[in-house]
């Protein structure tokens, strides 16, 4: 799967690397400000209320 | 390209023929690729499931550290919002405090634990809905307001989002939990622990938290409370379906006793243990002194914000 990625990176090392990086934390934001506070309220971690 | 899959080709071949006719040749290239769709199919699943391991590690990391930075952030403004609004001068002459009319997710009061260090202080959200707890402590809609008669309840995160109320459980009998509110300061004491209440007496003598003054000199005696108050004790550890610790007589949702009657009290609520949501967390305080703001000294705070 990575490598397939990385295959289909254009340009040189430098700018394949760039990609890559910048796809990583794409993924990362989308994690924390999107999928993760949809999901945290689904979860039985933090419910601090009685009643 | 063609050039390179000919000299591939040939290599293929001059190995073949140096292994000699006994040894079985290398297998040719188009048969090669059944086992690779394989590899590739493994190797697949083996970068999924690590991709799904590095992504429960992120959450975790989002619930203890982003939530907080987050929170912080919204706690900012709730705080700011609230001082611009303490700063515009109430109407009428009369310095009362009064919260009909509050928006949920709107600041009201401010809440002070000097047993948590000096600086802790958090601006009480009104609603306990997610949003408003995002923001920071929030105030059970249903409940009493500070200063009155009846219980001020109040629930808080306690891993994430500012984790305002983290510690709770480590609050001790008599620690004050100071209240601001526009015009007034009101300060609670926790009450004695359910295996503090036999021998009180003796278990407040080496307190000098239980044996303060307050404003007007007058002692602020925390004791045991008599009669349909008897199972409210300052900490308890509860089923989440227990709503009765935010009645106004705590455990005694159907109390005969009336609103003036009743202890002035303050409830905190957070999830016990930390990082689940199997039980929860309470601690009882009871209201020892109140006095207002004097708008001729705007800065007086009170004593009790530096015990701790």
């Amino acid at each position: 799967m990575y490598a397939w990625i990385w295959r289909h990176l254009p340009g040189p090392l430098a700018v394949r690397v760039g990609l890559a990086v910048a796809l990583v934390a794409g993924v990362v934001a989308l994690l924390m400000f999107v999928i993760f506070p949809w999901l945290e309220p689904l979860l039985p971690f933090n419910n601090v209320t009685a009643g | 390209m063609g050039t390179v899959e000919d000299a591939r080709q040939g290599t293929g071949r001059i190995s073949g023929a140096l292994t000699g006719p006994d040894v079985p040749s290398p297998r040719p290239r188009r048969r090669a690729a059944e086992p690779d769709r394989v590899r590739t199919v493994i190797r697949t699943i083996g970068e999924v499931l690590i991709t799904l391991g590095v992504v429960v590690l992120l959450f975790v990391v989002y619930e203890v550290y982003v939530t907080d930075v987050i929170s912080a952030g919204l706690q900012q403004d709730a705080t700011k919002q609230l001082d611009d609004r303490w700063k515009t001068p109430e109407q009428g002459p009369e310095r009362v405090d009064h919260f009909d009319g509050l928006n949920e997710g709107e600041g009201f009061a401010k809440i002070y634990i000097p047993a948590f260090g000096a600086d802790y202080h958090f601006t009480v959200i009104e609603g306990t809905s997610e949003r408003s707890l995002e923001i920071g402590p929030g105030h059970y809609l249903d409940t009493d307001y500070p200063g009155q008669p009846g219980n001020f309840a109040v629930a808080g995160h306690r891993v994430g989002k500012g984790a305002p109320f983290n510690d709770l459980d480590l609050l001790s009998s008599c620690d004050a939990i100071v209240v601001e509110t526009q015009n007034a300061w009101y300060i609670y004491r926790m009450l004695p622990k359910k295996d503090e209440v036999a021998n009180w007496a003796s278990v407040k003598q080496g307190k000098p938290a239980c044996n303060a003054t307050g404003s007007q000199g007058q002692p602020q005696a925390v004791n045991p409370l008599p009669g349909e108050y008897e199972q409210t004790v300052g900490m308890e550890i509860v089923s989440p379906t227990q709503g009765a610790v935010i009645a106004p007589v705590p455990h005694k949702p159907g109390t005969k006793i009336s609103k003036g009657e009743q202890a002035a009290l303050l409830t905190l609520t957070t999830c016990h243990p930390k990082f689940s949501d199997r039980q929860r967390l309470i601690v009882h305080g009871v209201l020892v002194d109140q006095w207002t703001k004097n708008p001729a000294e705007p800065d007086k705070r009170p004593a009790e914000l530096q015990e701790g």
